[in-house]
């Protein structure tokens, strides 16, 4: 055989093979092998920074974080962020992590020990956005000695926090005030707070949504709702609906009893179809709270146990304390009244959501492990009895796949 | 008590010896009138004296022989009288001087008027080229009052702030707060241990070692220009002429130690250094690191309050060196009852305003503050003079305070019924240790008949340590308990629960700072005469001041264990608390208030000052540049980490003084002026005061403020000791400095662009034979403005902020002081009765229209007393505060029914013996 015999072959074989992967093209773009112009390099990262934390990319912050007005700090889907030193981020500009379903964004300490970092500081960010993102272990002192606040925003900005996870800080988790526009919806808050501190704390004339989280062991109030006490307009406007609200308000005492929702001075609130089961307390509504504008009702209260059994005083020889749980759901402190369309347990097995699983543990320390699933089981008295105007479910796993991702 | 008493006896026994006779004599001026403070010398010997308050004068134990007696008073001639003195006799020695009316350079080596008796304060008044008033040392010793604070709250145009707990106190001239008054020493700006201000709390300084103060309330251009209210000028006490010798001592109580228990505090396991200090950077601090005993209190029976001085002064060497040494020591002790409610705005009654939070404050504090100072001059000879002067304080304050705090509206639910709430209570023990030390030497040195110069140099030191202030703080629940029959009864009856104390956290701070000036000054005066008996002197000069301090603070928290389910621990003593630090390294490498600053200032002026029988005109321009700034110690990235400002001002002014004639005075005068930030006013970070409960935010952009201020007085002064005082002023400020609220307890600090403050001061001093009155008159007024808010509820309406009118912060409207005098030198006694009316005053600035605070109108009464004993050395003395046992209180106009803060105090009293040689 000669060389010469094969071109025609080779060129037979050539357009065959051509015409095939005609027909069968695949594109591939450059996700992530080509980084975005303004990528973060990976390693160590301290100090005033702006750009982008590429996906895939692992970062050390080893010092506080500033981000100036009129900058943008953002990650990529899998960029994953260690804390060190106690460092904190703090944003004057924009805060954009945008992880998805398949490849979350973590945020978390080199120890990996609640309160180890200071949490994304975003008091004048003119727009925070986190989404599938794990941000853990924060509450670290801050300078004055307190521990910081997960996620905190002050000025009249936009904070989208959506299909995130949040879990063992130290204080406050969601610090919102000064009028910001919130959308916190679909994410997972748990075993946060120290000995005080609320998952989502709402002040002064800040408005949006709150649905489909579910919040569960904070040491505080799920979810406060305030306006400023003596600058009440712009008033605090929230809508809550569709959150699974369980076990909080225990750790900090029976001086300072959290609750599942309170609305406090000048606060206007709309919630509806929230499951409510073994808070210290449910439902407040203060006589200071908009009384008139404050609506609610096709909320589920559940009590796992009769009574939760006190004995933090018996070290020091202080009798038990019994707490009658269902007697909290609308503590007599408040003014909220059980609505028509509540439904409310009257005892253990009548309306209990049927979770997929729950430990049944009421009150347990800062930071504990915890594997419960709130999916509901087929079945649950929560389905089909929500106000439809949200959802036609109660809880924050719906029916109709609204509800949260996780 | 008795023994000290007879322990005391004993001592001045000591000094009482047999006494002969010798020269004695009477000095007056032309119209009869004693003078006082007129020197009279025996020539060529060491004999001299000062006259009295009835220009009288002795030498005892001189030997017989001939002498000539040399009688000389300031603005007067001099007089010579030959005499011869026989064993055993005494001669006597009257003279009328010659009232002298020009004079050239003088260097006053000798017979100076003394400010430290009261006819030298009022001549001080009247011959001064501005308006000034004096305080003598006699008036201040007779007076009720045992501090330059105390002292200066009498004085014409001067109310005192006070902070919460009553231990610190600065002073308000012309109603303007702190930050536009300077203070000064022996005409010397001094170094201070506040951690934040230049200020210097005047209750550290005994009166006792004062032989004067003098507040000026208008600037010539040789004098700092850092005074908008006025200058307050703490003389101390200088040589005597003759061999001085005096002690005092007295005991007494502040009685609200009876009325509120008297909290103390173990001091011996308080660490002076944080463990980052003791064992380095990298230290993580342990549980048992903090100590315990400091945090429990048990309330006491104080002892009483004491205070003692000594003083000696003489002349050597032929008379050219002076020396006089003043040691004063007080330890008081002292409680202080305070409460203070926040108020917003109720949503559902339209925002009517109610009370939101309401805090009760008990303090006990111990005080002790020792002072000395010295005082040397050397005459070389009598154109050449050079003092050396050091002055040292120390104060030591432990303070126990409660504070119990109830949220009435919101914080964790609020009040349900009254009665109820969640309530935090506060255990701080702090002690802190400052100390303050000045040394100044001067020269005076007159160069030619027409040339005089004068220079001082001064170093001045200020420190201030501050141990482990240790707050434990927890909380409670009140809570009504209702009916059994399970229904809501929120407004039906009740009775009261209350959960345990849980344990909140424990903070514990260490802070030190220190502060350090360097000065230089001098000034060249030329006097020449004119035509029409007339004198022009023109002086020039300047000053440099160098200022470099530091302050450190470390704090720590420590937060409460919890139990198997997490929950916070309830708390029954401090002693079985158990606690983890939650910060184990301290906030030694990221606190803000870690911090360097300095502050330099360059000056320098010129003046003229045309001087004729009937009118004196004095002018020139002063020129100060600024350079003032701070480094935060740790880096803060994306934060302000320093400060720095520079900032020239040129400050002109003129004072004419028409003298209609020998007796009167009316004066015009203007003057430019600034304020300068405090260090830390600049600093963009929230500082917490623990003692008041508030914090405050400083502001990097604040500028500087200027002033120009206009006066105009009429005096009259009848005789020796009387005078009559009434004058008008205006002042338009350029961006005052101000703290602002919108809550209560948050303060950022500020610049408002304008104000004005207008007032009238009228003051009198009248003898009628043994009874005199002596009174004071200030109103003041101002306008400024605050952008404030203002609501509509239902339905939401906010009107757009808008500029209101309002006062100045502090500045009383009407104050009035009256005090009833008895004298009798014959028998040695003085009785003094001391009224004081103080009108409101805007005590904090709120954000909503008509709902700042003021504070209400208080009037008080004190006595004082003394009387000599039989042999003129020793007198027994009394003084009484607070009679009337009033307190202070404010609240929003138009709503007189809401009380929203309280000041007590308490009655307090003491009775002395001084002795006198």
């Amino acid at each position: 055989m000669t060389k010469g015999k094969f071109y025609p072959l080779l060129l037979g074989v050539a357009v065959a093979l051509g015409a095939c992967s005609k027909n069968n093209e695949k594109t591939s773009v450059g996700t992530g092998n080509t980084p975005p112009p303004n990528a973060i390099a990976p390693g160590n990262v301290s100090g005033v920074v702006k750009g982008v934390f590429v996906a895939g990319a692992s970062y050390t912050i080893t010092g506080n974080l500033q981000v100036n007005k009129g900058d943008t700090l953002s990650a990529q889907p899998g960029a994953q962020i260690t804390v060190k030193n106690n460092s904190l981020i703090n944003v004057d500009g924009v805060l954009s992590l945008i992880g998805s379903k398949d490849s979350t964004i973590e945020i978390n300490s080199d120890t990996k020990l609640p309160g180890s970092w200071g949490g994304l500081i975003c008091d004048s960010a003119t727009s925070v956005t986190i989404k599938w993102t794990h941000v853990d272990n924060t509450g670290g002192p801050d300078p004055t000695g307190s521990p910081t606040e997960t996620v905190e925003m002050t000025t009249p900005g936009t904070l989208d926090i959506e299909d995130s996870w949040f879990t063992n800080g130290q204080d406050n988790g969601f610090n919102l005030k000064g009028g910001c526009k919130i959308t916190i919806l679909r994410n997972t808050i748990l075993c946060s707070g120290s000995t005080d501190g609320e998952a989502i704390d709402v002040k002064n004339g800040v408005t949006g949504t709150i649905a489909y989280n579910v919040i569960y062991s904070q040491a505080g109030t799920a979810i406060k709702l305030e306006s400023s006490s003596t600058t009440p307009i712009p008033q605090t406007q929230i809508t809550a609906y569709n959150n699974t609200i369980l076990c909080n308000g225990w750790r900090r005492g029976q001086a300072e009893p959290g609750r599942a929702i309170s609305v406090d001075v000048g606060a206007m609130a709309l919630f509806y179809n929230n499951i409510i089961e073994d808070n210290y307390q449910g439902i407040l509504v203060t006589d200071q709270a908009d009384t008139t504008n404050t609506k609610y009702g096709n909320n589920l209260f559940y009590a796992s146990a009769d009574t939760f059994l006190d004995t933090t005083g018996a070290a020091s020889g202080l009798t038990p304390v019994t707490i009658n749980i269902r007697s909290e759901f609308y503590p007599p402190d408040g003014i909220a009244k059980p609505q028509p369309t509540d439904i409310i347990s009257t005892m253990v097995g009548q309306f209990d959501p049927m979770f997929v699983s729950f430990d049944g543990k009421l009150s347990t320390p800062n930071g504990a492990a915890t594997s419960n699933n709130y999916h509901l089981q087929p079945g649950s008295p929560a389905i089909g009895k929500g106000n439809t105007t949200y959802n036609a479910d109660i809880g924050a796993y719906t029916s109709d796949g609204k509800g949260n991702q996780h | 008590m008795k023994t000290a008493f007879l322990l005391c006896f004993t001592f001045f026994c000591q000094w009482i010896y047999a006494q002969n006779g010798g020269i004695k004599g009477k000095v007056t001026g032309k119209d009869g009138e004693p003078l006082i403070g007129a020197l009279v010398t025996l020539e060529h010997t060491s004999f001299r004296a000062v006259t009295d308050s009835e220009g009288r004068f002795s030498f005892q134990n001189v030997p017989p022989g001939e002498y000539i007696v040399v009688l000389e008073s300031v603005g007067y001639g001099t007089a010579n009288r030959h005499i011869k003195l026989k064993e055993g006799e005494t001669e006597k020695v009257n003279a009328e001087l010659e009232p002298r009316t020009t004079e050239l350079q003088e260097v006053s080596v000798y017979g100076k008027l003394s400010q430290e008796e009261d006819a030298g304060a009022r001549n001080r008044e009247k011959r001064s080229d501005n308006i000034v008033n004096v305080v003598s040392a006699r008036a201040m010793e007779r007076s009720p009052d045992i501090n330059a604070a105390n002292v200066l709250q009498r004085v014409s145009g001067v109310t005192v702030l006070r902070n919460g707990g009553g231990d610190e106190a600065y002073a308000d001239v012309r109603g303007m707060q702190p930050q536009y008054n300077n203070t000064l020493i022996d005409g010397i700006k001094i170094a201070s241990p506040d951690d934040k201000s230049r200020t210097i709390s005047m209750s550290l300084v005994p009166s006792d070692l004062l032989g004067s103060i003098e507040v000026h309330k208008t600037l010539l251009p040789e004098m700092e220009g850092d005074a908008i209210g006025g200058t307050v000028n703490l003389v101390m006490k200088d040589a005597p002429q003759k061999e001085t010798f005096k002690v005092l001592g007295s005991l007494g109580y502040s009685t609200i130690v009876f009325n509120q228990p008297f909290d103390y505090f173990s001091r011996k396991d308080i660490q002076q250094k944080s463990p980052t200090e003791r064992y380095g950077d990298s230290y993580v601090a342990q549980p048992g690191d903090f100590s315990r005993t400091n945090l429990e209190f048990h309330p006491i029976t104080p002892p009483p309050t004491g205070t003692a001085t000594i003083a000696y002064g003489n002349r050597y060497m032929h008379n050219k060196l002076g020396l006089l040494v003043v040691e004063s020591f007080q330890n008081q002790y002292y409680g202080n009852y305070n409460n203070f409610a926040q108020v917003g705005p109720a949503y559902n009654a339209n925002g009517a305003p109610q009370i939101t939070d309401f805090a009760n404050r008990w303090y006990s504090t111990q005080q002790l503050n020792e002072g000395i100072t010295a005082h040397l001059d050397y005459n070389i000879n009598p154109r050449n003079k050079i003092t050396l002067n050091n002055m040292a304080l120390y104060s030591f304050l432990g303070q126990a305070r409660t504070e119990v705090d109830t949220a009435i509206v919101g914080g964790n639910g609020g009040r349900t019924v009254p009665g109820t709430g969640p309530v935090t209570t506060d255990w701080t023990s702090a002690t802190q240790r400052t100390y303050m030390e000045n040394l100044k030497l001067s020269g005076k040195h007159v160069l030619s008949q027409h040339f005089m110069l004068d220079w001082t140099g001064v170093y001045s030191l200020a420190f201030a340590r501050a141990p482990d202030m240790a707050d434990l703080q927890v909380n409670d629940l009140i809570d009504s308990v209702h009916s059994a029959n399970g229904t809501y009864g929120y407004n039906g009856t009740y009775g009261f629960q209350k959960t345990p104390n849980y344990f909140d956290a424990i903070s514990r701070v260490w802070q030190h700072n220190r502060d350090q000036d360097f000065d230089v000054m001098a000034n060249l005066s030329y006097k020449t005469s004119l035509p029409g008996r007339g004198i022009l002197e023109l002086k020039g000069g300047g000053l440099y001041r160098a200022k470099v301090r530091y302050n450190l603070q470390n704090s720590y928290t420590l937060k409460p264990d919890t139990d198997a389910m997490g929950i916070k621990q309830v708390f029954i003593d401090v002693q079985s608390a158990r606690w983890t630090v939650f910060d184990p390294k301290g906030s030694y490498d990221y606190d803000v208030n870690n911090y360097r600053a300095y502050e330099d200032i360059a000056a320098g002026y010129g003046e003229f000052k045309f001087s004729f029988p009937w009118l004196d005109v004095l002018g020139g321009v002063r020129v100060e540049n600024t350079q003032q700034g701070f480094t935060i110690n740790n880096f803060h990235v994306g934060s302000i980490n320093e400060v720095h400002k520079t900032y020239t001002d040129p400050l002109p002014s003129l004072d004419l003084k028409f003298k209609l004639n020998p007796k009167t005075n009316l004066r015009a005068s203007y003057y430019k002026s600034i304020a300068r930030p405090a260090y830390y006013d600049l600093v963009p970070t929230q500082v917490l005061n623990f003692a008041a409960g508030t914090a405050t935010e400083g502001n990097d952009t604040l500028k500087h403020t200027v002033a120009d201020n206009y006066d105009l007085r009429f005096e009259y002064y009848p005789r020796e000791e009387e005078a009559l005082q009434a004058g008008v002023f205006y002042k338009h400020l350029i961006n005052t400095i101000e703290q602002q609220s919108s809550d209560g307890v948050n303060y950022r600090i500020s610049n408002v662009p304008e104000a004005h403050v207008y007032g009238a001061e009228l003051s009198y001093t009248k003898y009628f034979g043994k009874f005199g009155l002596t009174g004071n008159y200030t109103y003041l007024n101002s306008r400024t403005v605050t952008s404030k808010q203002y609501y509509h509820l239902n339905p939401p309406y906010q009107q757009p902020d808008s500029l209101v009118p309002r006062p100045l912060q502090g500045m009383t409207d009407h104050t009035v002081n009256l005090s009833a005098m008895y004298r009798n030198p014959k028998r040695g006694t003085f009785v003094q009765l001391a009224f004081q009316y103080l009108g409101s005053s805007l005590s904090n600035v709120y954000n909503i229209v008509g709902w700042d605070y003021y504070q209400r109108p208080t009037a008080n009464l004190a006595l004082s007393a003394e009387q000599q004993l039989r042999n003129r050395h020793l007198t027994l003395f009394t003084k009484w505060n607070n009679l009337t046992n009033s307190s202070v209180r404010s609240q929003i106009k138009g709503h007189s029914d809401m009380d929203l803060s309280k000041e007590v105090t308490g009655l307090s009293f003491s009775f002395g013996l001084r002795y006198e040689h």
